[in-house]
Parts: structure tokens; sequence; C-alpha cells
């Protein structure tokens, strides 16, 4: 794994994650929730952008044409293969999941490399926001279910403590490593993680995950454009409509 | 569905204050309702965020000291 691949691996969570957000923008406790749902779901999209257009600067694009037809070879961690049935699982994702993709942007930004110190920066203002929206939130009580099982993925997510996220940090291009990265994630959300066993074996490296599966069919039809094909008009209704 | 209720008997409101360019007073521009400070803030962003504002504030409405009120002398 190199720096892309832990680049991709931000993008698609950050998109799922936008996606996912953007669901419970008529389903939340409250109408601000729901109007922050939305502009949190349209942040992280619009990140996750800019992060997979950091890929070609890097040097490396690892996308491949996979992408178009298997959803699991997308990144994204499990938490984020099915819709979220409660408002709890979305605390929980934007307290914990978000703000451990933010804190490896700020080993990012404070690495040795310019294209990320430079593009990501603006990034971490916004998800500033983000942050007040899920500490609060987790304050105010939600099932331990979900909150351990996002410790558990973003303890997953950060990698082994020997592993190349490690190495990336002794390289310099990462101002933090798993330890540093966890250590980090608790002293923002005022918290410990609860203890998680991660079974290193069978993790996945390139999706940085434990958990098997991928992505709903419809949410991945929706990300290659599919869904949208089928309202768009038909050739012969396009050679038939007058010229605008 | 959670069971949440979607208006919380905690929330307080709070009026949003904004302007674009440092020459203009603040004015307000809204307002949100929400249980604590950080939330508030996190939804006056969210809210009032289609503009370009150079700075945005918000305060709790109780806190808004009135000199007089409409029909008042």
């Amino acid at each position: 794994m190199n720096l892309s691949d832990l680049v991709l691996s931000i993008a698609d969570n950050k998109q799922m994650l936008g996606l996912r957000y953007a669901e419970w923008a008529t389903r939340a406790p409250s109408l601000e929730a729901d109007i922050a749902a939305a502009a949190m779901g349209l942040d992280d999209l619009g990140h996750s952008r800019v992060l997979y257009g950091c890929l070609e600067p890097l040097g490396s694009d690892p996308r491949g044409p996979e992408r178009e037809s298997d959803p699991a070879s997308l990144r994204a961690l499990a938490y984020f293969d099915e819709p979220w049935t409660e408002w709890g699982q979305f605390v929980a994702a934007n307290a914990i999941l978000d703000t451990a993709f933010t804190v490896m942007i700020e080993a990012c930004v404070a690495g040795s490399v310019e294209v990320l110190q430079h593009r990501l920066r603006k990034m971490l203002m916004e998800e500033r926001y983000h942050f007040l929206h899920g500490r609060s939130w987790l304050r105010s009580g939600i099932d331990a279910k979900p909150l351990d099982r996002a410790w558990q993925e973003a303890t997953e997510w950060f990698g082994p403590a020997e592993g190349e996220t490690e190495l990336l940090h002794r390289e310099g291009r990462l101002s933090m490593g798993p330890a540093e990265l966890r250590a980090r994630l608790e002293e923002q959300l005022e918290t410990k993680a609860p203890h998680v066993s991660v079974d290193w074996k069978t993790w996945d490296p390139v999706r940085r995950r434990g958990r098997p599966g991928a992505i709903d069919l419809p949410t991945f039809a929706m990300l290659r454009g599919l869904e949208e094909k089928k309202y768009a008009p038909t050739t012969a209704a396009k050679q038939a409509a007058p010229p605008a | 569905m959670s069971g949440y209720k979607r208006v919380s008997g905690d929330a307080v409101e709070y009026e949003v204050f904004a302007r674009k360019t440092r020459g203009e007073p603040l004015h307000q521009v809204g307002s949100v309702v929400a249980p604590d400070d950080d939330l508030a803030m996190a939804y006056a962003r969210a809210t009032y965020d289609e503009e370009r504002w150079c700075e945005m504030a918000i305060v709790r409405k109780e806190h808004v000291i009135e000199l007089w009120q409409p029909g008042e002398p």
C-alpha cells in the first residue's frame, strides 16, 4: 500500500459517508438536524472529489475498471455498506468515523507531501462543524452497539501498529501513525475507546476493514449513474424532441 | 426509525448574526434551535452558510437585552 491507496480510502469513505448523511436529510430528530445532515453530506461529497483529484498529482491512481462492476472494489468501511436505520448509527458515524477521517487528514496536512498539505487544509475547517455536531449528539446519549462498531471500524481503518500506515508515518509523509491517530481521536472525543480486538490476519489492507461485504446495489448503481440513466430520454425520444 | 423526538424539550433559541464584509455591521440573518452551544454553531453554519460571510456569530436569545419591543413607547 502506498499513500495513494490511503488517499483513495479516505475519498471512498467520505463519498459513502456523504451519501449516508444525505439519506437522513428528512429523517433526523429536528429540522435543524435535517439541514445539518444535508450540509454535512454535501461537504463530505465535496471532500471526496478533492481527494480523488489528489491521486494523479500523487503519481499513481489505484482506481481500476473493476470499480464499474464490483461494489466490493470500493474501499469504504463496512459501516457504510447498508443505509442506516437508526439515528444512533448516524451519530456514531458522525462522531467517531467522521472524526477518524479528519484525524487522518490532519496527519496528511502535517505530513511532508505538498499536494496534501495544500489541498486538504480547508477540509479541516469545515470538519470542525461536523465534529461539534457529532460530539454534541454523542453527549445526548446513544446505544452502545453502533458506538462499539464505529470504534471497531475506526481502529481497523487506522491499521496495524507495524503496518503500512506506520511506515508512512516513519517516512514523514504522515505526521501520525496508527497509535497516534487513535490517541488523537480519543483526545478529540474526550473519551477512551472501548476495548477493540482486531484479527489483523483476516484484515483487508486495501479496503482497511475486517468484514467482508460491499455497499448495497442500489447505492452502487446510483454511484455509477445507472439510476440516473433510467430517467434519461431514449435516443428515439431525443430525436423526436424539437430543437431547443 | 429512531425513538428520538423531532423537537427537543431542552432546546434553546439562538439568534444568528453575520456580515459579508468587514465594512458592514453584523446583522441578524435568522435563528436556530439547539440544546447546546456546540450544536447551535453546527446548525447555524449548516443553515446559513449559503452566502460567503466573512463573520458569523450566534447568541442565545435569552441573553439579548431588549430596550423596548414593538408597541411600547
